[in-house]
């Protein structure tokens, strides 16, 4: 197997109020390229905080982590990130808001104009290019802020519970969605939800996390072709195994 | 939709009337409280002669507006600018920020005469001020966006590339915007206010402060009153042109509606 | 034994604040008293900090002029802005009540309420004379209709359940007035209240500088000391405008909301 990333040994902290928690504790992990990585586990375990330390939003307090063998240090756009609630900016259009990273990264106006094209296509927004975020629905703003986070083609693509806002409705669908997007651009996903479903559904490779102070619990490769339906019995199977981990994660939260 | 409009006019076109006919039939003094109609006629005179004799209203109005001009953006753009600065930095904030609460608590008349004897009578003086009064709302208000600003359009647009310098013109300046107009506003009032007022006791001989306190300290009534309603109108116009258009373009186009703040 | 622990700590987080707050005009003083000692500055109009204190002492405890100066100012801050809330919520809350008074008034009231204060006071000192008639009707002038204004805008937005309610149990009038309508509009009333004092405050300031038969007051003590070029005493009283404006704000309404609209769980704590 070939990592993109190499987690390694990381261990991270916050200081609240005098007192120092651990968030993530030592933690040991290699996300395979061109692959979609899901990390689940109880709220408050870290995820998050893994997920920005991957993206350089936070440092590690000791240990590191790789990209292509180099090491995470702040934010850059080899990497695009998907918030859970969009963090579209109000002041760009849709077509604005999906030039950005490239006009950015050193891109000519017209040209990057045509690349968003080709992404408003790809998330099915034709016909919004001059819509300001604020009209849009739910669904069609994280369907923004994928492409805006694909457009400038990243190595790795970040996503923190994107669908966590959606109605339940909404959310299956964008599942489905995501998966054609990812069929057509090939990419690196490492993706946090706490849905088991969602998990399965989308996964090669599930990371279960433990309560607090976040551990790797468990990894569970998940073995079905791309095209999965949510009742096959190997679909199933995998569930329980993860729900199995997870629940004694979840006592575990409870006790604290 | 019609009603309303002739409800809203009727109260002040029955002000007017009941004022035109005490002071035509000399039921209210007549020196302190002119006619509406004399009122008009004496600010057409105005634009046709002046008073005092040596300038013309139109010259006094251009002087003030070219004091405001001047004093104004000086503090819109030092406001913006300081405000980023204590936005962006903690200890910054910390230490000017109850300086800048004190400041702006003294209105900008009371600093007149320290001014004066600093910078001396006329424009210094009154543009100095007219930037003071300016600059403290838009650096509070700007200040205020800054620090509301969303953590996670800041990381956004970092994670996409874009320089420190570039997000703070790209995420923080347009989110703030609905907070820097609003201290704007309350700057171009404050502005405004203070340039008047200043030219009431620092003016030499120009400005539409300086023709109405001439004209106060003279009880004549009808030059004070059309000078009192010339500097309303152009407040009006001014608020309108520079401020709810630009609004209009910006923040109420991005879905992002100007909240609301004490000054 | 939580409030226990807590009370001691909250004291002094607010000693804390307030030697925070203090902290950059404590730098600053220190910073220009030594560039005066050093003679970098040396200007008579611009008096090292120790200057200033010293006229402090003298106005404040030897011959007391600062105080007769603060009362009269608050005085006159008192009248007028007490004035204004009495009248303008009690205008506010009959405006709300009546469709047709709110159509014919709502317009004019907000193009009142936008009318730069300064533009009142030469009118005033026309038509009401040169003394503490013009000055405090500065005062409920601009802050009366902002008063009347969000008063009206508060009832008119109480939640209608509330007053059917209240209309049921059989409150009516002065006692609906003070007893329903007043709470349930507090947010917006205090929104007011605190624009006015603001408002206030600056026609104070500026009515006192501005109306030659007012000897004192505030305005008067820093317009007056140009008489002897005396730039101590105008720094002393701007400081004190400054600092006497922030509390009005800061502590007065502070208190209030923290005794009504906090309370009643209608604003969360900045
Ligand atoms: N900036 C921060 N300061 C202090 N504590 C934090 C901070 N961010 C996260 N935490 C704490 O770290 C733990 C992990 O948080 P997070 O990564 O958001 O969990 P998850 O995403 O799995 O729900 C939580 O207990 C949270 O309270
Ligand atoms: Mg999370």
């Amino acid at each position: 197997m070939d990592p993109i990333i190499q987690i390694q040994d990381l261990y991270k902290t916050f200081t609240e109020n005098g007192k120092e928690l651990v968030a993530l504790d030592h933690i040991n992990l290699d996300i395979p390229r061109n692959q979609f990585t899901v990390l689940i586990g109880p709220s408050g375990c870290g995820k998050t905080t893994l997920l920005n330390t991957m993206a350089g939003f936070e440092k590690a307090t000791s240990g590191k982590i790789l990209l292509d063998g180099k090491p995470i240090l702040k934010p850059a756009p080899d990497r695009g990130y998907v918030f859970q609630d969009y963090a579209l900016f109000p002041w760009l259009t849709v077509l604005g808001n999906i030039t950005f990273g490239l006009t950015h990264n050193g891109w000519e106006k017209k040209e990057a104009e045509e690349k968003a094209r080709d992404y408003i296509n790809l998330v099915n927004l034709q016909g919004f290019e001059e819509a300001y975020p604020h009209t849009l629905s739910g669904g069609m703003k994280q369907r923004v802020a994928i492409a805006r986070a694909l457009a400038y083609n990243p190595e790795v693509l970040l996503m923190d519970e994107p669908f966590g806002a959606l109605d339940a409705q909404t959310r299956k669908h964008m599942q489905r969605e995501l998966v054609k997007i990812l069929e057509k651009e090939q990419k690196t996903v490492v993706f946090v939800t706490h849905s088991v479903i969602e998990a399965v559904f989308l996964a090669d490779l599930v990371v279960v996390m433990t309560a607090r102070p976040g551990k790797v619990k468990g990894i569970v490769k998940i073995d079905l072709p791309r095209n999965r339906s949510y009742v096959e019995d190997h679909y199933l199977h995998y569930r329980e195994q993860i729900l199995e981990l997870l629940e004694e994660e979840v006592e575990k939260g409870f006790e604290d | 939709m019609k009603r309303k409009t002739l409800l809203a006019i009727l109260p002040i076109f029955i002000f007017l009337l009941g004022w035109e006919v005490s002071a035509r039939l000399e039921w209210v003094n007549p020196v302190l409280f002119p006619a509406p109609s004399a009122i008009i006629s004496e600010l057409v005179d105005l634009f046709e002669k002046g008073l005092p004799a040596h300038s013309e209203l139109i010259n006094h109005t251009l002087a003030t507006l070219k004091r405001l001009g001047i004093g104004f953006s000086v503090g819109v753009l030092a406001g913006i600018f300081m405000g980023v600065l204590m936005g962006l930095s903690n200890p910054v904030f910390h230490f000017f920020n109850p300086l800048i609460l004190v400041l702006m608590s003294i209105p900008g008349i009371a600093l007149a005469p320290l001014f004066i004897i600093w910078l001396g009578f006329g424009d210094p003086t009154i543009i100095t001020l007219g930037a003071l009064s300016t600059f403290f709302p838009v650096v509070y208000s700007t200040t205020t966006g800054v620090r509301s600003v969303d953590k996670q359009m800041v990381r956004a647009a970092q994670i996409m590339g874009a320089t420190p310098l570039q997000v703070i013109m790209s995420v923080y300046i347009p989110w703030s915007a609905a907070f820097v107009f609003n201290g704007v506003k309350l700057g171009l009032v404050r502005g405004w206010m203070t340039v008047i007022a200043v030219e009431f006791v620092a003016a030499s001989n120009y400005g539409l402060g300086y023709m109405i306190w001439y004209a106060t300290e003279r009880l004549k009534a009808d030059v004070v009153y059309a000078g009192i309603l010339v500097m309303i109108l152009i407040y009006f116009i001014l608020d309108k042109l520079l401020i709810e258009n630009v609004e209009k373009k910006t923040i109420a186009r991005w879905g992002m509606i100007s909240q609301k703040q004490d000054g | 034994m939580s409030e226990q622990k807590q009370k001691p700590s909250g004291l002094s987080s607010r000693l804390k604040n307030t030697l925070d707050f203090l902290f950059p005009f404590l730098v600053i003083g220190i910073l220009w008293e030594i560039l005066v000692r050093t003679g970098v500055i040396q200007l008579h109009s611009l008096p090292a900090p120790s200057t200033l204190l010293v006229k402090f002492w003298e106005l404040a405890f030897v011959n007391g002029i600062l105080w007769k100066h603060l009362f009269s100012s608050l005085y006159r801050l008192f009248a007028g802005y007490l004035l204004a809330v009495f009248i303008g919520t009690a205008i506010g809350a009959l405006l709300a009540q009546n469709q047709v008074a709110h159509d014919m008034f709502e317009p004019t009231l907000n193009l009142l309420m936008s009318v730069p204060t300064i533009a009142w006071i030469p009118i005033f000192l026309i038509t009401l004379g040169l003394g503490d008639k013009t000055v405090i009707m500065a005062i409920f002038t601009s802050s009366f209709f902002a008063i009347t204004y969000n008063t009206m805008r508060g009832i008119e937005m109480i939640d209608k359940s509330i007053v059917n309610a209240a209309h049921l149990m059989g409150l009516r009038g002065l006692h609906l007035f003070l007893e329903v309508l007043l709470p349930a509009s507090m947010l917006s009333i205090i929104n007011g209240l605190r624009l006015a004092i603001g408002y206030a405050w600056r026609a104070l300031v500026g009515g006192e500088l501005l109306a030659a038969m007012i000897e004192w007051g505030l305005g008067k003590m820093v317009y007056q000391a140009r008489y002897f070029n005396d730039a101590s005493v105008m720094l002393l009283g701007l400081l004190i405008i400054g600092f006497t404006g922030y509390l009005l704000d800061r502590v007065f309404l502070t208190i209030l909301e923290r005794n009504t609209v906090e309370k009643w769980g209608m604003a969360v704590k900045k």
